[in-house]
């Protein structure tokens, strides 16, 4: 059995034309010391899924399937429970350094609660633990990190602090939600090496969701690739991105911007991502898919293997892996 | 290597004109108050008919009321009443208003609506009005005015609480804590409250002096303190039979009134620039980003 198992994982916001399913069917494992990529566009269900493990989806979401870390389903939890799996089992790291800091709070005292609180220490014991957790991100010389504010600190430095609080109590599963988006390029490196030697470390396993197929490239073993809430194509991150199974995956490829191509327009899959209310019947990327047929309008497709342990849902996969290149240009 | 500095709180506080003169103001209120207990130039009570309505003069330095009593002196006990008026008022607001703006910000759907909807509902009625209503019931006196103002904070503060805190728990940092797997009541605490706190603090102040008008108001109406005790609404009231005879009967209460009205609304505003830490500029330099 895995650690973390996410089985058919549906999560539905109310709205007043029907219900929006945000993430759909949405089903994989994570074993212990695994890193697992999740990647899409803006609205696919990445980070709907990432707080749908956590239990922090708001109030009066429609969340269906299940999730279990360890053998224990983590859905049937009550709050208190699930209080004390979060920060402690499953941690989680924002994309936002500048807003997840509290603002009047010392840097030192938001890094020290979750010790106190999960790992029951004493405000010394928190403190020498703060101070060692915060020289291990790379924030030297902690006692001037300790007693800083998040506004003296610049968009590294927090996100460095972040990980730190993320870290202390030594999670299982570490949770990253595009951990660098607002970060600059030479920060971005720093900190995934950081987060990368963090889980190597100490055998975590890490979730790291990004819409950057470079970082995933870099920094995972395994990468899920979602589209309008479902899975699309999933496996080891080598052979998903050498193989390129699914229309979008090539699609996002090939949208990528690569130097040394000259001055042109950027490639871009034509369309927008579908409504979410409104779902077609046959696979959601048909309406965007030059591959597409009668059929793919509509019957959904289903997971099909296409190597050891990498399948992805598409009806057209041979057509798909027989172009050579796939995107449109404008 | 240089470290971040801290700001220390007095020097930035000394910067501040308003909060300075604010301090200055309002502690001059509560000087008189204090001395007041042990001191005073003549007895606030004493009736000497023959030095009455008196003008300003060496023995008596703001002069004798109707009934020649010294008006610094009643200025001096009434500025007692007052002072209490707006901490028990206020701090009745805040105690039970603040409490209830939270739990009705932290646990949301039917405990908020019924809070707020409460608070709408004594909204409903103009304060003043409620305060004579709370002491035509309970009758007049200085105790049921400081109940009457009380009450009437609870939902101002209420409302204000739970305002700014549903601002908080809408930001990331709060997602963030609970990720780190803080409870509803802890994240209050932590991390609601400390952040409301610049809100609340220049609420609680400008309220003390709304307190303290309203005690005027009541007492001027004869609601509020009884005689002989003095107090600056009644020292108003009194004194308007006598406007153009002894204007400075009404001249010093009504000072009275405004410097303290003025100088707690100052406080409140230097102090809301105070406890905000970001208003310290300070960030570490040649350090790599």
């Amino acid at each position: 059995m895995s650690m973390l198992e996410v089985d058919r994982l549906t999560v539905a916001f109310p709205a007043p034309a029907g219900p929006e399913r945000a993430v759909r069917d949405v089903s994989f494992e994570l074993e212990r010391g695994e890193t697992l990529g999740i990647v899409g566009e803006s609205g696919c269900g990445k980070s709907m899924t990432a707080l749908a493990l956590m239990g922090l989806l708001p109030e009066g979401t429609d969340t269906q399937g299940g999730i279990t870390l360890n053998g224990r389903d983590l859905r049937t939890l009550d709050e208190e429970a699930m209080c004390r799996v979060r920060g402690n089992a499953i941690a989680m790291v924002f994309q936002e350094p500048m807003t997840s800091l509290n603002p009047v709070r010392a840097i030192g005292k938001q890094v020290v609660e979750p010790l106190m609180l999960h790992l029951g220490l004493d405000r010394g014991q928190a403190k020498v633990e703060t101070l060692s957790l915060l020289e291990r991100v790379g924030l030297v010389d902690p006692r001037r990190f300790y007693a800083a504010y998040p506004h003296q600190l610049s968009g590294g430095q927090r996100q460095r602090a972040m990980i730190a609080m993320a870290l202390s109590c030594r999670p299982e599963v570490l949770i990253a939600d595009e951990p660098t988006t607002a970060l600059d390029v030479t920060v971005q490196g720093q900190i995934l090496d950081l987060i990368r030697d963090a889980v190597g470390e100490s055998r975590m396993s890490l979730i790291l969701i990004s819409h950057d197929l470079g970082v995933i490239a870099e920094t995972v073993d395994r990468v899920i690739v979602m589209y309008g809430g479902a899975v699309v194509e999933q496996g080891p991150t080598w052979d998903v991105f050498t193989r390129l199974a699914h229309p979008y995956t090539r699609g996002l490829f090939a949208a990528m911007p690569r130097l040394g191509e000259g001055r042109r327009r950027l490639r871009t899959i034509p369309g927008t991502v579908p409504e979410l209310a409104d779902l077609p019947t046959g696979c959601t990327f048909a309406d965007r898919c030059s591959l597409a047929r009668e059929t793919c309008h509509s019957q959904p497709p289903d997971m099909r293997p296409v190597g050891e342990s990498h399948s992805a849902a598409c009806l057209r996969l041979d057509a798909a892996t027989a172009t050579p290149s796939f995107g449109s240009r404008r | 290597m240089n470290a971040f500095r801290q700001p220390n709180f007095l020097a930035l506080a000394l910067r501040r004109g308003n909060f300075l003169l604010g301090g200055v103001l309002a502690g001059l209120v509560a000087l008189l108050a204090l001395v007041s207990l042990a001191w005073t130039p003549h007895s606030a009570y004493e009736l000497d008919i023959a030095n009455k309505l008196n003008p300003p003069s060496p023995t008596h330095w703001l002069g004798t009321d109707h009934f020649g009593r010294d008006v610094a002196s009643m200025i001096m006990v009434g500025a007692r009443n007052s002072l209490l008026v707006g901490f028990v008022a206020v701090g009745t607001g805040l105690a039970v208003g603040v409490f209830l703006g939270l739990w009705a910000s932290a646990r949301r759907g039917w405990v908020e609506e019924l809070i707020m909807r409460f608070s709408d509902f004594a909204f409903a009625f103009p304060a003043i009005l409620s305060a004579i209503m709370i002491t035509a019931i309970l009758g007049p006196g200085a105790v049921n005015s400081i109940l009457a103002i009380g009450i009437f904070n609870v939902p101002v503060f209420a409302r204000v609480t739970r305002g700014s805190a549903n601002a908080i728990w809408a930001r990331e940092f709060v997602l963030a804590a609970r990720a780190a797997g803080k409870g509803h009541a802890r994240i209050t605490l932590e991390h609601v409250l400390p952040n409301i706190l610049g809100v609340v603090v220049v609420q609680a102040t400008i309220f003390f002096a709304i307190a303290i008008l309203a005690e005027a108001a009541l007492s001027y109406l004869g609601l509020g303190t009884q005689p002989p005790h003095p107090s600056w609404g009644r020292m108003l009231n009194e004194a308007q039979t006598f406007l153009h005879l002894s204007p400075h009967l009404v001249l010093f209460p009504g000072l009275a009134v405004v410097i303290s009205v003025l100088g707690f609304n100052m406080l409140g505003d230097g102090l809301r620039d105070l406890l905000d830490p970001r208003l310290s500029r300070t960030r570490l330099a040649g350090y790599p980003r």
